[in-house]
């Protein structure tokens, strides 16, 4: 509803209109418009509940979500069909906020499969517009693996384990940007990649970001707070209250939240849903 | 009748019968003390009653669509071998023949078609040979253990039958602190359409002896159905150290049928794997006596079925002496219409104080149509003992295969990596690359059915 128009000429690389979803018959999204083009960096903040988490989900595709109503463009293309594999391979990337333990596959081996289905998905593409097919030799692969670790300050030992089976909130985050640096996606959503996060975790995590982030690629930060964002300047921030973008300006939104509180937004922006408001006019 | 050189089981026995075991027995050429040994055996078989479903054991064991009575008790006897390439194919999901191994024992069908052992073992007094040659050449040590210690013939019904009807076979009996650490392979193929097999394993570790033995149990799938009964007897002595594999892989006409006891001395130490893929029926029946102090078991297991497949399990960690440990994990997937049991009991008898005995079973169910069972048991007659057991029957999480597929990985490869997973950490606990590679192949096969 308030989405203005980028500064940039870019394409726009996701397009969400009037987006509606429901889990178990519960009406989460109540029409969530929202657009981001390449090189953009936005930040979603909102009260616990709200809905930012539900987006990200419904974004990457996850079976529990009905879309009830509205669209997601990604690259011009309706994605609402798509499997979430389908989806990653075109380059949609989700950085869970609870990444799932999933005991007796390595790291490495997992690694390997996603990079390979990914990237030859990728390579197939350019093949077809008429470009290089480069397919990844396992060789590339280790090297790149090794490359990227070493951005993220994580042990070797690291590619052994199972994946995420024992690791801290700080390394399965970690090991969220290391999927993401490997994948190289064209649109990144990070859900709450900086909670659990201490200092200097974040610090190496927003780095992280910050080396992947570049004219080609859209990025939707999910955070309840604004110390992230002293970390990776967003473009645009969005308030998302009862499953609407309430209000969307620019970094100097965050720190209008910081200083009133969700309380003193949603006093603004959505009467209709302070306790405060309410309790004011009874 | 005479004995013949032709092959002509089919048209002469159909069934089980006291004629049958006197012509099984002359057409080997047997001793007089071998013929003796499986006539008192048809007589205990006789005179015992086929197991009901009111024993605990066979409870959930559904026997209704075997047809003993229109079994071939033997066929193949006078088949003789080629290469051993030609006997076991590569490339077909079996174990590769082909690797460094200490010797091998096939048997096809009723006869032993290839036998071989590194000499330089034979000089040491390692035997490692087919049953039959092991009668002619080394009676009084056959005399000794076969089916007297660890499954003697009155074990049960099916177990008096297969003593009756034994055939070909593999015998192992390494001598005191002989050591060898290269394979001895042993391969049952059946080919003969309805035929019985009764492949038998016997291996004797003398003191401080160890080896480490494979068996490999395969067939093509036929139309007629099958009936096989194994018995696989191991026998370690003071100190003795025995690595043994056996896997599976019957052809679905198959009714499968496996007794399986070990004997550990003061200090002997077993690292048992047990792998069913095939069959259509497949009851197993495993279990360590751990009679010595300071003895230990390891016993795992893994088992996958799908279609109509049906695997039953039962473990035994029978603590007979203090200070003894018994560590079981047996993981099973099944798809389909498949159904396991696993029934594991730790028993532990009075005066075998300190035991330490632990027991899992974990069973992934990837279909609505398959059903998983688990029942541990647990009876302790002692006081100061350490005794845990788990069971749990599970699904493949949407959280895990919404993880895996949000990184690219198609649906169907995810389910494949999870269930491999599933399987891994037992996997990684057979120190052995050929043995890994083979079951990460065979499990990823099976998802893919």
């Amino acid at each position: 509803m308030s989405e203005t128009t980028a500064t940039t000429t870019a394409a726009p690389m996701f397009e969400i209109e009037n987006l509606h979803a429901n889990i178990e018959d519960k009406e989460i999204l109540k029409g969530v418009n929202l657009t981001i083009r390449k090189g953009e960096i936005h930040a979603m903040m909102g009260p616990n509940g709200s809905g930012k988490s539900t987006l990200a989900y419904v974004l990457a595709g996850h079976p529990s979500y009905e879309v009830t109503e509205g669209v997601i463009r990604f690259n011009g293309e309706d994605i609402l069909e798509m499997a979430p594999d389908e989806r990653a391979r075109k380059g949609v990337f989700l950085a869970f906020q609870y990444p799932t333990v999933i005991p007796g596959v390595s790291m490495a081996n997992f690694l390997r499969m996603a990079v390979t289905s990914v990237r030859n998905a990728r390579a197939d593409a350019a093949a077809a517009d008429g470009g290089e097919a480069k397919r990844m030799a396992p060789r590339e692969f280790r090297r790149l693996m090794r490359e990227k670790m070493a951005l993220l300050k994580m042990d070797d030992s690291f590619a052994t384990r199972y994946l995420n089976e024992g690791f801290s909130g700080g390394e399965k985050k970690r090991a969220e940007i290391l999927q993401m640096a490997l994948l190289e996606p064209s649109m990144a959503i990070l859900d709450e990649t900086d909670s659990g996060l201490d200092i200097d975790a974040l610090r190496v995590v927003s780095e992280g970001v910050n080396a992947l982030a570049g004219p080609e690629m859209g990025i939707l930060l999910i955070t309840h707070y604004q110390r992230l964002l002293d970390h990776i300047k967003p473009d645009r921030v969005h308030i998302m209250m009862d499953g609407r973008i309430v209000q969307s300006a620019g970094p100097e939104l965050a720190l209008e939240l910081e200083a009133h509180g969700y309380e003193g937004l949603r006093a603004r922006f959505a009467p209709d849903l302070s306790p405060v408001v309410a309790a004011e006019r009874a | 009748m005479e004995a013949t050189l032709t092959d002509t089981p089919r048209s002469t026995l159909i069934g089980f019968s006291r004629d049958a075991v006197e012509e099984l027995s002359r057409r080997k050429a047997e001793p007089d003390w071998v013929l003796r040994a499986r006539l008192a055996a048809w007589d205990l078989y006789e005179s015992m009653p086929m197991p009901v479903r009111t024993d605990e054991e066979w409870r959930r064991t559904d026997l209704r669509g075997l047809k003993l009575d229109r079994q071939i008790p033997f066929a193949g006897l006078e088949r003789r071998g080629v290469g051993l390439a030609d006997l076991l194919p590569a490339g077909e999901g079996g174990l590769d023949p082909d690797v460094h191994r200490a010797g091998a024992v096939v048997q096809r069908d009723a006869a032993t078609v290839h036998a071989e052992v590194d000499p330089a073992l034979a000089a040491q007094g390692v035997v490692f040979a087919d049953l039959d040659t092991a009668v002619r050449e080394h009676p009084e040590l056959v005399r000794r253990f076969f089916m007297t210690e660890a499954v003697p013939v009155g074990f049960g019904k099916l177990e008096a039958l297969h003593a009756a009807f034994w055939q070909g076979g593999t015998f192992l009996y390494v001598p005191k602190g002989v050591r060898v650490e290269l394979p001895f392979r042993a391969f049952a193929v059946a080919t003969e359409p309805g035929a019985s097999l009764f492949a038998h394993t016997l291996v004797v570790l003398e003191e401080g002896a160890e080896a480490f033995v494979v068996d490999a149990y395969r067939s093509e799938t036929q139309e007629r159905q099958a009936f096989t009964s194994g018995v696989v007897e191991l026998i370690l002595r003071r100190d003795a150290k025995l690595r043994y594999v056996q896997v599976q892989e019957w052809g679905r006409h198959v009714w499968s049928f496996l007794t399986e006891r070990a004997v550990l001395a003061d200090d002997a130490t077993l690292n048992s794997l047990h792998v069913s893929l095939g069959s259509k029926f497949a009851k197993n029946s495993i279990g360590a006596h751990l009679r010595g102090e300071n003895s230990l078991a390891e016993m795992l297991g893994i088992f996958f079925a799908d279609g109509d497949q049906f695997m039953d399990h039962h473990t035994w960690q029978l603590h007979e002496s203090p200070f003894a440990t018994s560590d079981l994990e047996f993981k099973g997937a099944l798809k389909g219409k498949a159904r396991s049991v696993y029934s594991g009991m730790i028993k532990v008898e009075e005066g075998a104080q300190k035991t330490d005995a632990y027991q899992q079973n974990r069973n992934l169910v990837l279909s609505p149509t398959a059903r998983a069972d688990s029942i541990p048991n647990l009876e302790i007659a002692a006081n100061d003992v350490r005794c845990t057991h788990g069971a749990t029957v599970s699904q493949v999480e949407e959280e895990h295969l919404f993880y895996l597929q949000a990184r690219g990985i198609e649906r169907s490869e995810a389910q494949k990596l999870i269930v491999e997973g599933f399987f891994r950490p037992v996997i990684d606990r057979i120190p052995v690359a050929e043995i890994q590679d083979f079951l990460q192949a065979a499990i990823a096969h099976k998802v893919g059915i």
